[in-house]
């Protein structure tokens, strides 16, 4: 009985909470809607990152470079091929992965600051490709402009209609991590974060399972910078330099890693107190190194872990009382 | 019948050190087989070759195992074969419960129905294992984690177990404890067990024969009770007149 009461309300809040994300449009103001818009991107960017950091427990320093993967091919397919928009979204997410795979080959022996000097190496490379690209075919320093997406006919040319569609998105890209956090895959990425000595005495294929994450990472956050790129129709390099890496690692860490909803918390904080302090723009790195420095000290389960903490403890209050009673 | 696992020959160099000197070793199906040795003498190097973990540019020589060649194999696929190893100082999954790590065990199994089956037999044999169910594996003792390893490693369901120093940093209460239930499993799980060891003394005891290493070479291989009535190993390693 108790269960099926505590699923009902569950029920009761998914709804509830369904309904409010469904009608903000109608009561937020357009640059709120923008807003909701690049969390929706962020959630899915720190999402990538949070299946190759959280999960397999191995450091990216340069899930950038795959961000503009995402948006630099998304728009040059676009631009150069005249494949329609949508489509070149999940090409270019197809292409990153494969990119992540043939990085994480080589470098799924690296442990700990090893491999994060090499992805922020990598991270560096794909920034200097497109700042300095042959023939300019990315618009080096002077940016790269697109167009809107277009889901068969149909423009997502406002920020409502982008909010929805980036709900969608949100939606599939975590039930995805759910299913694969919980198959037999999840459980190898636990058991190399875990020890990878273990994991390998358990009859696991390291190596094979680090690269499946850093591939199935870089189509997350590839796909998210495809949505960045078409959501504001432009972008430069200066986007994609480390301090965009260093946000994502932020979000998840301040979030919480290895959860669900980790990401989804943690890049709504960072993402509001990046608009908050708007005017200290330059001290950007500084607010970062607060908040990783807040997880380390104060919260090491990230705002996720903190709230869990907090419901646990009320709960357990709960029973308390009721056992009194 | 080819023994279970066999050494023939078997080098090892750590870049220009020679390690361990051309050992010639073998276990058969059923047997319960220990190496001992004092530190250095190339034990430990020996056992995680076997399992894969080093690095095959120092083999010298030839391992087989089930009637495969398997030196310079990776550890994984060493494991899916049916050689599970608990390594030194056990090495659970910390940050995982009991039960994960029991399962974790069971990987590369296809027939899940089974696992529930074997899981309980695993609780059957280490109660105590039962008893902390669904507290993480890094809060357990030193001892209850040395039986998780042991359990998770019979949740593969192996042809042999490969354990190095089970006893290491355990009372000698608890010491006794897991070298009963090793003894269990190879008697009545029919599982064949080859461990390598300090304590020369309950290694003896609980083994069928065993080899003794010195600085990288075998120098006596025996049945245990004739090993433990060795003058020389009793002098060496049992603290004997």
């Amino acid at each position: 009985m108790k269960s099926k009461t505590l699923d009902s309300k569950k029920l009761i809040a998914l709804i509830v909470g369904a309904v409010v994300l469904l009608a903000l449009p109608l009561v937020l103001p357009n640059y709120a809607l923008l807003i909701l818009s690049f969390w929706e991107i962020y959630i899915i960017a720190v999402s990538g990152l949070d299946l190759v950091f959280g999960y397999c427990g191995q450091i990216s320093l340069g899930h950038a470079a795959f961000y503009a993967i995402g948006a630099y091919g998304s728009g040059m397919l676009h631009e150069y091929l005249g494949i329609p928009v949508f489509f070149t979204m999940i090409i270019a997410a197809f292409i990153s992965a494969g990119v992540g795979a043939l990085i994480a080959y080589p470098s799924s022996k690296l442990v700990f600051h090893f491999l994060s000097l090499a992805s922020q190496a990598f991270g560096e490379i794909v920034y200097l490709l497109v700042s300095h690209s042959p023939g300019k075919i990315t618009g080096n320093y002077q940016g790269f402009f697109s167009d809107y997406i277009n889901l068969f006919g149909f423009e997502l040319d406002t920020y409502t209609s982008f909010y929805y569609f980036g709900l969608v998105c949100v939606l599939v890209f975590l039930v995805i991590k759910t299913f694969m956090v919980k198959s037999k895959t999840g459980r190898a990425f636990t058991a190399i974060r875990e020890n990878s000595h273990a994991a390998d005495g358990m009859g696991i294929n390291v190596r094979k399972y680090k690269v499946i994450a850093f591939t199935v990472s870089a189509f997350y956050t590839a796909y998210a910078g495809a949505m960045y790129l078409h959501l504001t129709k432009f972008i430069n390099p200066d986007t994609f330099v480390l301090k965009q890496s260093v946000m994502f690692l932020t979000m998840l860490l301040f979030g919480g890693s290895g959860c669900l909803l980790g990401p989804v918390l943690g890049s709504f904080v960072v993402l509001l107190v990046n608009e908050v302090l708007r005017a200290l723009q330059d001290y950007q790195m500084f607010v970062y190194g607060v908040l990783l420095l807040i997880v380390v000290v104060a919260m090491p389960g990230g705002l996720y872990g903190e709230v869990m903490r907090l419901v646990n403890f009320i709960k357990g209050k709960a029973t308390k009382k009721a056992e009194v009673k | 019948m080819a023994p279970l696992l066999e050494l023939k020959d078997f080098h090892y160099y750590y870049g220009n050190i020679h390690s361990v000197k051309g050992i010639n070793l073998y276990v058969n199906e059923g047997e319960m087989v220990t190496l001992i040795g004092a530190n250095g003498a190339g034990k430990t190097t020996t056992m995680q070759t076997i399992s894969g973990l080093t690095s095959p540019k120092g083999i010298r020589g030839e391992i087989w195992f089930d009637g495969k060649k398997i030196s310079g194999m990776k550890g994984h696929k060493i494991s899916a074969m049916g050689l599970a190893h608990v390594l030194e100082g056990r090495h659970v999954f910390s940050k995982l419960t009991v039960e994960e790590n029991l399962n974790m065990g069971a990987f590369m199994r296809k027939d899940s129905k089974n696992i529930k089956s074997d899981m309980d037999g695993v609780y059957k044999r280490f109660p105590r294992l039962l008893e902390r169910k669904t507290q993480l594996a890094g809060t357990l003792s030193g001892g209850e984690q040395q039986m998780l390893a042991i359990g998770r490693a019979l949740m593969a369901r192996p042809k042999m177990i490969l354990l190095d120093e089970p006893s290491l940093g355990l009372s000698p209460l608890i010491t006794k404890e897991v070298f009963a239930a090793i003894r269990e499993i190879n008697r009545e799980d029919g599982i064949t067990i080859f461990f390598v060891e300090q304590n020369s003394k309950i290694a003896l005891k609980t083994a069928h024969r065993g080899y003794v290493m010195q600085t990288g070479e075998m120098v006596i291989e025996d049945t245990c009770e004739n090993l433990m009535s060795n003058a020389d190993v009793q002098k060496a390693y049992l603290g004997g007149e």
